[in-house]
């Protein structure tokens, strides 16, 4: 078997600016899943029951459904719904954001919960409200113990990402399905494609493995 | 004297379980009123109705007139005037001595940071950890901790303070140093509401006991009633186990 490294080289632009957009699209999809996930999660603790009814049913059809089947509801439903229109990068972002504030959102839950009652009991004997309990005395305990939970679902959410190539955002995955189909050939464009996924996620892994003992 | 808290025919249940039953008592401004009785008694339940962190069912709490049970009256206006000292400590472990001591006088209090350190020193001062300031808390002793949480408590400049067992979870030689403490805060006049073991510390300090068994108020009295001449036979036969 021969292997053409020139057809690597001839798309290796195309296959640095689908990196480019795959960092920028899971970055973006992480921070914004993680706001909604923090919210959701308040929403799953909460005592009453117009908060955690709708979150629960939230976090239940984003982890039981498949992230492919979600893509395609955001990419031909949701985003055209909203925008009129349809853009693959908004789309992407969108599913991938939804998806990852489900994931996210249990885990501030079991961060949350794995802090002793007798720290919010402290907080509150000295006069604070839930409010400030929750934003001074246990999110910041809670979140050294949800960083490699989240770091996980960061390098997964990477991987995740490559499914967006069905509905055309240009990212990795595009780039090597374009290779594969304009040179007939099966092991450059994907293994080329593997190899740079694998750089990414062995890199953040090496980087938040530094900010794990950080905090 | 005014009693600055009044429990009134308090009830609390969890389903079945009844754990207070027709508590009704008084404390006076600047009274030790130590409560003893064996575990379950409900003696720690009724210290955590007192500053809202458990709710009973009927009955009333008024804390300097302010009912508990009035939904009208905001918790964290009540719990900013009693401190309360818990036997695990609770000491915020991702802050130091010194933050621990300032939070809430800055965050709730809405003292200047300045202000609110200088007092935070004093307070150190006080309990005798003044080289302690920077320190965090999983480097403090058990004894260390209780103090620090106690001068936490005192930064908000409670009128009455509660006492959950301090010194249950402590090695026994450090258990004389959180009641000297305590001592010395007595002796300024603070109102206090102690559960405890320590049955040296009731009768030394206390200006009443009170003793408690299955939920309620068995009997109360000066040290001297309740450990010289109890009335009440349960409290003679609980006596003569802890003595």
């Amino acid at each position: 078997m021969d292997f053409r490294f020139d057809i690597i080289i001839d798309y290796l632009p195309l296959l640095m600016k689908g990196t480019l957009y795959t960092i920028g699209i899971s970055l973006a999809g992480i921070v914004i899943g993680s706001i909604l996930g923090l919210i959701i999660s308040l929403g799953k603790m909460s005592a009453r029951w117009y908060f955690n009814y709708p979150a629960s049913i939230y976090i239940n059809f984003f982890r039981g459904t498949p992230l492919l089947v979600q893509i395609f509801l955001v990419y031909y439903g949701l985003v055209p719904f909203i925008l009129d229109t349809t853009d693959a990068i908004i789309a992407a972002i969108v599913a991938l954001a939804l998806n990852a504030a489900a994931y996210t959102a249990e885990i501030y839950r079991a961060g949350i919960q794995s802090i002793d009652r007798g720290q919010s009991e402290a907080a509150y004997s000295l006069g604070m409200t839930h409010a400030q309990a929750m934003r001074l005395v246990i999110l910041p305990q809670a979140i050294r113990r949800m960083v490699p939970a989240f770091s996980n679902e960061f390098i997964t959410l990477i991987k995740d990402s490559s499914l967006v190539a069905v509905i055309t955002a240009p990212e990795i995955m595009y780039w090597s399905k374009a290779m594969a189909a304009q040179y007939s050939r099966v092991w450059e464009p994907y293994l080329a494609a593997a190899l740079i996924y694998f750089i990414l996620t062995y890199v953040l892994g090496k980087v938040l493995s530094y900010v794990e003992r950080k905090v | 004297m005014a009693a600055v808290i009044e429990v009134s025919q308090l009830r609390k249940a969890y389903g079945a379980n009844v754990v207070l039953e027709n508590v009704s008592v008084n404390v006076q401004e600047g009274e030790v009123m130590v409560v003893i009785g064996p575990s379950g008694s409900g003696k720690s339940t009724l210290l955590r109705c007192l500053n809202g962190l458990e709710t009973a069912q009927s009955g009333d709490i008024r804390i300097e007139g302010r009912s508990l049970m009035d939904k009208a009256t905001k918790l964290t206006d009540i719990r900013t005037e009693v401190g309360m000292v818990f036997q695990q400590f609770n000491l915020f472990p991702h802050l130091t001595v010194l933050d621990n001591i300032t939070l809430s006088p800055i965050k709730v209090r809405k003292q200047n940071p300045e202000q609110a350190k200088a007092k935070a020193i004093e307070l150190l001062g006080k309990v005798g950890l003044s080289e302690k300031a920077g320190a965090y808390p999983n480097s403090l002793s058990g004894g260390q901790s209780q103090r620090v949480a106690i001068a936490r408590a005192l930064a908000m400049e409670p009128k009455i303070m509660l006492f959950d067992e301090p010194t249950s979870a402590l090695d026994p030689e450090m258990v004389g140093e959180v009641l000297a403490v305590m001592k010395q805060l007595a002796k300024e006049g603070m109102t206090m509401v102690v559960v405890t073991h320590e049955m040296g510390f009731a009768r030394e300090v206390a200006d009443r006991v009170v003793f408690m068994e299955q939920g309620g108020i068995v009997e109360m009295g000066s040290p001297a009633d309740i450990f010289e001449q109890p009335k009440q036979e349960r409290t003679r036969a609980f006596l003569s186990k802890v003595l």
